[in-house]
């Protein structure tokens, strides 16, 4: 039973990793860029909460999600403060406008 | 034992009492006097670690551990200094000083905001270095990075901006594959802690699922290392972001933040997975494309500060080179070179920003020779490049030396040639930019040039003094190096 719940969560963290990536690449959108990492960086705590499960260190595992969920809301605050100075400057949310750097 | 522990707490006490000082006093006290703050912050930490490391010596210890509650606790995390930590600690506080000089001319408004971020992220960096397990260093990383984000776009700028979501961006994706690895990595020893994780000897006795966690864990942290690096296949935010970034940040950046950030990241991995020869192997592909193809990225660009930039991601492959060699002389000739590439990077966006603020542009097909109007600036250039391409009296020739030399004994003895003949590749780009800006004929409208005055020509000055007696002094370094017993 035990291996089934650990393969089980593997493989839906694989699943949410390559869905936050696939909403990375398809979207042209600041915030749907933000949202898709987000939902990968969720994926990540969970394998932290896998890990805790298997090697029988729970407390320590949750201690780590609760320090990860808080970066990641710090980290999402940053990304959309820029995103929205981004509109400020260029009136839309489409990444197809940041062309200025190249070479 | 004490007067070291007093040493290594200010590395978090002087940034963090100027952080509360400086939130806490009225906000016009604070844009005018936040920056001499920030430079006595910056003095504190180079004093600091200059007196710990003579501590360290002089009481014959190679690590000191401490720690600011209970250390017996669980889920307590201690701090460590050690003879290499505190040389990199040594190169935060000089490129802090460096970066708060140049600020002093190129930054007008919200000063008080750049020290703040510039205190946040001094003291990631000084965590980073001095944590003794793999999720505390996550957690330091993450400041770091925040903070970078928030220097890089404080000023606006359509091209800071970009930067800054570029760099953003990228830094997401690495710390979800560190943070990956780690709990790969933990799922099989139940803790973090460095010496737990060297002791539980990771490879032996485990089933063939579990070594493809291992080994799936340790290319995830090296990847997520690689894009804080900008090593190659990982670049493409690094010159963006150290371009578009105000020039005093641009320091920082390329100065210390990577290294800190990505290097010592390596470092630690290195360290603590130095049975699995995979890592090396890859650190060591990784670091000889790195130099090949940054170089060649350098020869074409016409922006000061995006030659300079792709350099810092040629340099880093040199610094790669070193620690995948895997031994201990290759671990000081990367560190030393970290400190060599701390000076000279410095110096030369130091330089950049000099030649800005008295021509007003970047563009080195603008410009031609200044060396006659700017003779300081010229100079500390020319030492410089001279330094990062490894001409021998240069401070840069010992670092690439101990490197070459390292990597030979390793038996990457291909490694080590084209470490060798890349170096050509670096005095080119550095010929070009110094030919372009500094020699030939000075063009008719500089005619009223002047040379940069104030803090920005004390910043060229004394980077350039550290270049050349680090070149002149160094084998008395490795002679005491030898007799404390490091070599």
């Amino acid at each position: 039973m035990n291996a089934f719940v650990e393969t089980a969560m593997l493989v839906v963290g694989f699943l949410l990793i390559i869905a936050g990536c696939y909403g990375l690449i398809r979207t042209y959108h600041l915030l749907k860029i933000v949202i898709g990492v987000e939902v990968a960086m969720k994926a990540v705590t969970m394998f932290i909460v896998l890990a805790g499960f298997i090697n029988g260190k729970a407390a320590l595992a949750q201690t780590f999600v609760i320090t990860v969920i808080v970066i990641e809301v710090v980290v999402a605050v940053v990304a959309v403060g820029i995103a929205i100075n981004l509109y400020n400057n260029y009136g839309s949310m489409d990444v197809r406008n940041l062309k200025k750097l190249k070479g | 034992m004490q007067v070291i522990e007093y040493s290594a707490v200010l590395f978090f006490a002087v940034p963090l009492a100027i952080l509360l000082i400086n939130i806490l006093f009225p906000k016009q006290l604070a844009e005018k006097f936040s920056i001499y703050l920030a430079g006595i912050a910056a003095i504190t930490q180079i004093a600091a670690s200059a007196a710990g490391f003579l501590l360290l010596s002089a009481y014959r210890l190679h690590e000191y551990e401490f720690s600011f509650w209970d250390m017996t606790n669980a889920g307590s995390v201690r701090f460590g200094v050690n003879t290499f930590s505190l040389v990199i600690l040594f190169c935060i506080g000089l490129v802090s000083l460096a970066s708060i000089l140049v600020a002093n001319r190129t930054v007008d408004k919200k000063r008080a905001g750049y020290v703040n971020l510039l205190m946040m992220l001094m003291l990631g960096m000084n965590g980073m270095v001095m944590v003794t397990d793999l999720f505390s260093l996550y957690v330091f990383l993450e400041i770091v990075g925040i903070a970078s984000f928030v220097l890089i776009a404080m000023f606006k700028s359509d091209t800071g901006l970009e930067g800054a979501f570029k760099y953003l961006v990228m830094s997401i994706l690495a710390s979800i594959m560190i943070l990956t690895g780690l709990s790969f990595i933990f799922m099989q020893t139940g803790s973090l802690q460095y010496a737990h994780v060297v002791g539980m000897n990771l490879l032996e006795g485990q089933s063939s699922p579990q070594l493809m966690l291992i080994y799936a864990a340790m290319t995830l942290m090296i990847a997520g290392f690689g894009i804080k690096t900008g090593a190659v296949p990982f670049h493409s935010w690094l010159p963006d972001a150290h371009q578009s970034a105000n020039t005093a940040v641009s320091v920082l950046l390329s100065g210390i933040v990577i290294k800190v950030a990505g290097i010592y990241g390596f470092i630690v991995l290195t360290g603590l997975f130095s049975k699995l020869p995979a890592v090396n192997m890859a650190l060591a592909i990784m670091g000889t494309v790195s130099i090949i193809i940054g170089a060649l990225f350098a020869l074409r660009q016409n922006h000061f500060k995006r030659i300079v930039a792709y350099s810092s991601v040629s340099q880093m492959g040199y610094i790669l080179l070193g620690l995948s060699a895997g031994s201990i002389l290759g671990l000081l000739g990367a560190v030393v070179h970290v400190f060599n590439h701390a000076t000279f990077k410095s110096t030369l966006f130091t330089n950049a920003a000099a030649v800005h603020e008295q021509t007003g542009t970047y563009d080195i097909d603008e410009m031609g020779g200044l060396e006659k109007k700017m003779p300081v600036t010229g100079f500390s250039s020319l030492a410089a490049f001279m330094s990062t391409a490894g001409i021998p009296p240069f401070a840069g020739f010992w670092s690439k030396l101990l490197i070459i030399m390292a990597l030979w004994d390793s038996g990457f003895q291909l490694f080590a040639a084209i470490a060798l003949f890349a170096s050509i590749f670096t005095a080119v780009y550095f010929l070009r930019l110094q030919k372009k800006v500094f020699f030939g004929k000075l063009l008719s409208k500089f005619a009223g040039l002047t040379e940069i005055g104030g803090s920005i020509k004390f910043a060229q000055i004394m980077l350039t003094v550290v270049t050349i007696a680090t070149g002149l002094f160094f084998p008395f370094a490795l002679l005491y190096l030898k007799g404390i017993g490091i070599l």
